[in-house]
């Protein structure tokens, strides 16, 4: 340890490192979360009887959480199947143009769930709720609520935002057992049909269990589509219940609501796992022959490749041209006609909707950009950095049950629902702590919580950088003589830090694009721009809320690409 | 039983194999040998199904399985052939005896004879303890059991193995060539087994294919290989240690020592290890090295030096000084002459 981190070593004291990471956790992770089980228990612990068995319950807690199930089975059953065909297509068969289509298939998570929400809305809206309907009752379609609002809408919204997990998972599975055992399946004579069956699948349902649970637990956590799609005919979630009871100042029983959310996502992520655990570890044995080998599609060729193309433009650039357009078009009824800037750079004019200037011209548009901005590359900064220095504690010390917490808390998190996360948040540091101020309303609550959601995700990219820090690269390294810092800036960074301005860039995506989180804790001074798209679209203002959701789709799409091109460039030149 | 008639195959414009014919009778041992890349594995793969011929026949007993210039190819499984994988290709879902018998369900046995070839192929290879076990949770040595086990249970006459020993460590290695031999003794199936290591070929072929390039270079018994190299290639790719290529330009070794043996020839003449000596004083056919290392074995010396830039090794009772400098005396004949292209020409 000494001798590893030289001076810095010896700063610290041997468990220092571990201890302090405990701490941060516990202030950042453990004790909201203990706060809102308190909160709800005591002074008094009406709440859940409320929540539960009362004649408020029905509306409370059950209906949404039927609602809440039925979307997270829903969108984990088609995000299986979706992700796991294409998955299929692009690792065994010799569909044209296949790493263009698994790049497209891992797009869609990069896309907010409230950009494809809103972008459902300009096609399928009907002018029920207000503010005009879509593009389709243009043409003179009668379209149904059950299509315009709702389940449907929400679940199919949800399977496009998030199949790219359950497709990358699968993938990966898919690309272990094609090759030598496929082959060694052929050998025996057995049919296509039950090599898939007695073979390929069951080697893969470890993927395909994973994958759905993935994509359960953030279909029942996510608060925009469900918000956007559901709550103008009155549908609700238990995310969006539990909004609902904070912005009306009940908080205790949106604490109870949160913890049954937990509760809820945590026992299926819990069932899934089970599940992984009782199976055997399916690694295999690479070999030479291990190449992937692509089975012809024939005729089936064209049909299935138009399939993966329009999944994909549908789940990516079709929703993304769609704001566009509807962030251009005065009438949502046609969004091809009289397109006009007004929404982007208009100044506020009475006959043109309703006075609203355009978003430029938005005072408050501008703060939410700097702020969106600030706090996103904040939060990345401060979420690695923690991230790297849990990676080291974890690796470098190994202190008994501390070790273990620090690692159990850091993944936390990934368990949580953002909004039950953020309710904990606020009830924990709403009211002054002793000498501490309330933070409920400052933008340094909201940090502190994104940070700890983000910290999942920081934690993986810190073991990938330390990793690297400790190998035999290292040790190569340190037997010239090289000191550590040194070592650090010759070896260590050069190797890391692409790996790291990536782990950064997607950490800044996912904050900029988060509303589950920032919509409870958002400052109403100084909103972000998330926030500005949804008050901009429940008060009716489509255009303003797609142009606004527009700017953080370039924000998101240009720290992707480049995040892209940090992994893609290093893959290419050290394996 | 195997005869391979004009083999080629092609990927794109360059060809994997060329013109390959051979044929070995039933109950040999083949060993296709070549560095990496020499076209051995697709010549496996071709021989499995896995892979079809650009054009050339190929037959197993009286029956034709692959015809590249009709297109005409047998599927896998009706060859009666079994492939031990490099990687093994165990199943990771299916226990030890579970990996054994999905074949022979595939196969459709009854369900008796499937229990009693499982054992007995078990017992066979000393796995019958893994049974339950799964791959993940057994040692690489028994995994590449297991994989011979499942291969032969359906009892194929062709058994085909690719570089089945390259992922153990040496001691297991060779406990598994002598389990790989008596596996084939017990059978009588024909074997083709593919590898780069000579030693696997010289210990277990019956025949052996050396391969380059995408050609044979050599089709022989494994002691002819030693005795009568066909090519410069096959000399130095060959034996323990392989024998001495050493250039000649113009009659002269290295180009400066004349020696009327040689006969004004250029190209390399092959000398083995054991017609070199060690010198004590200059004299005749004689020539300063550089000791690079030397080998004990079996009681003998491998001494290595190097001269004008060109390894040599020979074989020696006593341990060379340890001066650095040595002086070899080469034999009055080399054992082979090669022209520049390799050819062999005495």
């Amino acid at each position: 340890m000494t001798t590893l981190l030289g001076p810095i070593g010896s700063a610290l004291n041997k468990r220092g490192l571990t201890l302090a990471m405990a701490l941060a956790l516990v202030v950042l992770v453990a004790a909201p979360l203990a706060t809102i089980l308190v909160q709800t228990l005591y002074p008094s612990s009406a709440a859940w009887g409320d929540v539960l068995a009362s004649r408020l319950s029905q509306n409370l807690f059950w209906r949404p959480t039927i609602n809440t199930m039925i979307i997270g089975l829903g969108v984990a059953a088609g995000c299986v199947l979706l992700g796991g065909f294409l998955a299929w297509l692009v690792v065994m068969t010799d569909i044209p143009g296949r790493p263009a289509i698994a790049f497209m298939a891992t797009l869609p998570f990069m896309i907010p769930s409230f950009a494809t929400a809103l972008a459902w809305g300009t096609v399928f809206r009907n002018g029920r709720v207000g503010g005009g309907g879509g593009l389709l009752e243009g043409l003179g379609f009668a379209v149904p609520d059950w299509l315009s609002w709702g389940m449907t809408p929400t679940i199919v919204v949800l399977i496009a935002h998030y199949y790219s997990l359950a497709f990358t998972v699968i993938a990966a599975a898919l690309a272990t057992v094609n090759g030598d055992l496929v082959e060694a399946a052929q050998m025996t004579g057995a049919s296509r049909k039950r090599i898939l069956f007695g073979i390929v699948l069951p080697v893969v349902t470890p993927a395909i269990i994973a994958g759905g649970s993935l994509a359960f637990a953030g279909a029942v956590s996510n608060f925009a589509a469900p918000a956007l799609l559901g709550l103008p005919v009155r549908m609700q979630t238990l995310s969006t219940r539990l909004f609902g009871m904070i912005e009306i100042g009940q908080t205790e029983r949106g604490y109870v609501l949160a913890i049954l959310l937990i509760g809820i996502s945590a026992i299926f992520l819990g069932l899934g796992n089970r599940m992984l655990s009782g199976r055997r570890s399916f690694a295999t044995i690479g070999g030479k022959g291990a190449k992937p080998r692509c089975f012809a599609l024939g005729g089936a060729r064209l049909p299935l490749t138009m399939a993966a193309w329009v999944i994909c433009i549908l789940t990516t650039i079709l929703p993304i041209l769609l704001l566009v357009a509807a962030s251009l078009a005065p009438s949502s009824l046609s969004l091809f006609s009289d397109w006009t800037l007004h929404y982007w750079i208009g100044s506020s004019d009475p006959a043109f909707a309703r006075g609203q200037p355009g978003i430029f011209h938005n005072p408050l548009l501008l703060s939410a950009l700097t702020t969106t901005l600030i706090l996103g590359a904040s939060v990345a900064l401060a979420a690695n950095i923690i991230g790297i220095l849990i990676a080291v504690a974890l690796t470098r010390q190994k202190v008994p049950v501390l070790s273990n917490l620090v690692s159990q808390l850091s993944f936390l998190p990934m368990l949580l629902p953002g909004i039950a996360f953020a309710a904990a948040y606020i009830a924990l540091y709403g009211a002054p702590i002793g000498p501490l101020p309330a933070l409920y309303g400052t933008k340094l609550l909201l940090a502190l919580a994104l940070t700890a959601a983000m910290l999942p995700f920081a934690v993986q990219t810190g073991r990938a950088t330390v990793s690297q820090i400790s190998g035999d690269i290292d040790e190569a390294a340190r037997m010239t003589g090289a000191g550590f810092f040194r070592r650090l800036g010759a070896i260590t960074l050069p190797l890391a830090a692409r790996g790291l301005a990536a782990g950064l860039l997607i950490t800044f995506v996912n904050v900029i694009g988060d509303l589950a989180i920032t919509i409870l804790l958002y400052t109403p001074t100084s909103p972000l721009l998330a926030v500005l798209s949804y008050s901009y679209a429940s008060d009716g203002f489509h255009q303003f809320a797609n142009a606004v959701t527009l700017v953080i789709l370039i924000i998101s799409m240009l720290a992707t690409g480049a995040a892209t091109l940090l992994r893609g460039r290093r893959r290419q030149s050290f394996t | 039983m195997i005869s391979l008639e004009n083999i080629t195959k092609s990927f794109g414009n360059s060809n994997a194999v060329s013109n390959v014919s051979f044929s070995v009778p039933e109950g040999s041992f083949l060993v296709l040998l070549g560095p990496s890349g020499c076209g051995k594995s697709t010549m496996l793969r071709m021989l499995a199904g896995l892979d079809q011929p650009t054009s050339g026949k190929m037959q197993f007993g009286d029956t034709l399985v692959a015809d590249g210039n009709t297109g005409h190819s047998l599927p896998p499984a009706d060859r009666n052939a079994g492939l031990v994988f490099q990687s093994y290709a165990l199943w990771p879902h299916m226990t030890v005896a579970g990996n054994i018998e999905w074949p022979l369900k595939v196969a459709k046995l009854p369900t008796e004879e499937r229990r009693a070839r499982v054992l007995e192929v078990m017992e066979m290879l000393g796995i019958e303890k893994l049974a339950n076990r799964y791959p993940g949770e057994i040692s690489g040595g028994q995994q590449q059991r297991v994989a011979l086990a499942r291969m032969i249970a359906p009892r194929p006459k062709v058994m085909l193995f690719d570089e089945p020993l390259s992922n153990l460590d040496a001691t297991l290695r060779v406990e598994m060539r002598f389990e790989l031999l008596k596996v084939h003794a017990a059978t009588g199936a024909t074997a083709v087994y593919v590898t780069h290591d000579q030693v696997e070929a010289m210990t277990m072929a019956t025949h052996v294919a050396v391969m380059n390039n995408g050609r044979i270079e050599q089709f022989d018994a494994p002691d002819r290989l030693l005795a009568e190299p066909a090519s410069a290639f096959v000399a130095g790719f060959v034996g323990t240690p392989a024998a001495n290529l050493i250039p000649i330009e113009n009659g002269k070794w290295f180009g400066t020592m004349p020696d009327p043996l040689l006969r004004d020839q250029s190209g390399h003449a092959m000398v083995r290890a054991e017609q070199i000596t060690v010198a004590d004083e200059d004299g005749p056919r004689t020539f300063e090295a550089v000791l690079a290392e030397v080998v004990p074995m079996a009681g003998r010396f491998l001494v290595t030096g190097i001269a004008h830039g060109i390894r040599i090794t020979a074989v020696s009772d006593q341990v060379a000084r340890p001066s650095g400098k040595l002086r070899f005396r080469l034999p009055s004949a080399p054992a082979a002459i090669f022209d520049k292209q390799g050819t062999r020409i005495s």
